[in-house]
């Protein structure tokens, strides 16, 4: 996500990394989130904070089709409504019990989060897939540094050796999602998954010394 | 039957009893106050590990005081699939995470030992040590998942994949985050989900796999 645009889609993970019926924990500039998909295969993002106890909801666990918090079992739909209260199991929980949600589509093998309100769809990634995420202590300057290349409005990095996607969720972090051509070999995709490693040290150098300022 | 000289919150003793779980075996465990009673350091466990550390797995005349070794010692006893196969490959790759792991401890350990009991150290040393692990692990097994593997030496996990996943799995105990680990995050969980897995306090099942507790309506 470019830096400073009031409204985008920002691509948090990959879809990938999130099976059904699991939960992993994701961010954007608001705040840490609970990114889970349910046993049928729907993607919902609420805001990493149990509404009972405060707890991560991305510590819990999905069962069927909705997100329990590992604390006390509270339950909660994509929507965000709580469905269930263990510990009274007669109530019907009242609709003022909800997560905060956020917008989630699922394009190209990422799974993207609207800020704001951006018109249209996530941006099509054109011919490329994602292979891997990985987060990086360096902002986007500092990486664009390490690539010598700039990325555009979307966040898209296209380099001679390597492509990537960036996200960027807090000053000085920046999660980087790694992109091969779709007809890439296996071991063209493990070559770019261990480039990046070169590339994120690279970025973090630039980083702590300041040089991308 | 195997004695393990044992302590509940050492992720090197719960290795061996994870591994123990996992092949069916049955340990006679023996309590060690480790903490605050250093009873490691005392003249007894001294006799028999004179380095100091825990676990101790005494079986007859075998005393080990290495955690990978009773991993081997276990799964070569009980279930051999558990070691590397006949693949030259496969048998380097279970060499070298279970080596690793020893870095795992070194620096995840370090900074748990720190944040917990106050152990001395330099923990943005230990910390970004434990990072630095846990980038190469993540890599590792974004590398295996590319070969069709699952796990760190093969598509089934073996004893190098459970010398490596306490300390993973307690890395926060330490300050450190595993939320930028997605491939580490699916590893754990394949982990969690094999038949007979035990936890440790820190490290639970996954509750998903058991059935929803249902309480009577009326009855709170």
């Amino acid at each position: 996500m470019p830096s400073g645009t009031a409204s985008s889609w920002v691509p948090v993970a990959l879809s990938s990394d999130l099976p059904s019926g699991t939960v992993m924990p994701a961010r954007i500039p608001a705040g840490p989130l609970a990114l889970w998909r349910s046993q049928s295969g729907h993607v919902a993002a609420s805001a990493d904070r149990c509404p009972h106890r405060g707890m991560s909801l991305s510590h819990g666990f999905v069962r069927g089709e909705t997100l329990s918090c590992i604390y006390h079992g509270w339950s909660y739909g994509q929507a965000g409504n709580c469905l269930r209260i263990p510990a009274h199991p007669g109530l019907t929980p009242p609709e003022a019990i909800r997560t905060v949600t956020h917008p989630v589509a699922e394009a190209d093998g990422v799974i993207w989060i609207a800020v704001g309100e951006p018109a249209g769809t996530p941006p099509a990634l054109a011919g490329l897939v994602p292979l891997r995420s990985l987060a990086a202590f360096a902002g986007i300057a500092a990486i664009e540094a390490a690539a010598g290349t700039r990325a555009n409005a979307a966040g898209l990095l296209e380099a001679e050796d390597i492509r990537l996607l960036l996200s960027s969720a807090r000053e000085g972090e920046t999660l980087i999602h790694v992109l091969v051509e779709a007809d890439a070999s296996p071991a063209a995709r493990i070559a770019a998954a261990r480039a990046a490693e070169g590339l994120r040290r690279k970025a973090e150098d630039f980083q702590k010394k300041g040089a991308a300022r | 039957m195997m004695k393990l000289y044992d302590y509940i919150l050492s992720p090197s003793c719960y290795k061996v009893r994870l591994m123990a779980a996992l092949t069916g075996v049955k340990l006679d465990l023996r309590a060690v106050d480790f903490h605050p009673g250093l009873e490691h350091r005392g003249p007894e466990l001294l006799a028999l590990n004179p380095a100091g550390s825990i676990p101790i797995l005494e079986d007859g005349d075998l005393l080990l005081t290495e955690s990978s070794a009773m991993l081997v010692y276990l799964a070569a006893k009980a279930a051999p699939g558990w070691l590397a196969g006949s693949d030259a490959e496969e048998a380097a790759r279970v060499q070298q995470w279970l080596s690793f792991s020893g870095r795992l401890t070194a620096s995840l350990g370090g900074a748990r030992l720190h944040e917990m009991l106050l152990r001395p150290g330099d923990i943005g040393v230990l910390q970004s040590q434990g990072i630095a692990a846990l980038r190469e692990l993540e890599l590792g097994l974004v590398e295996q998942a590319e070969r069709g593997k699952r796990f760190l030496a093969a598509d089934r996990p073996t004893v190098a994949d459970i010398a490596c996943f306490p300390y993973v799995a307690l890395a926060p105990d330490g300050g450190v985050s595993l939320d930028p680990y997605p491939a580490i995050r699916l590893w754990s969980r394949a982990l969690r989900s094999l038949k007979g897995f035990i936890e440790m306090p820190g490290i639970h099942r996954l509750h998903e796999l058991k059935p929803e507790p249902q309480l009577e309506a009326g009855g709170a």
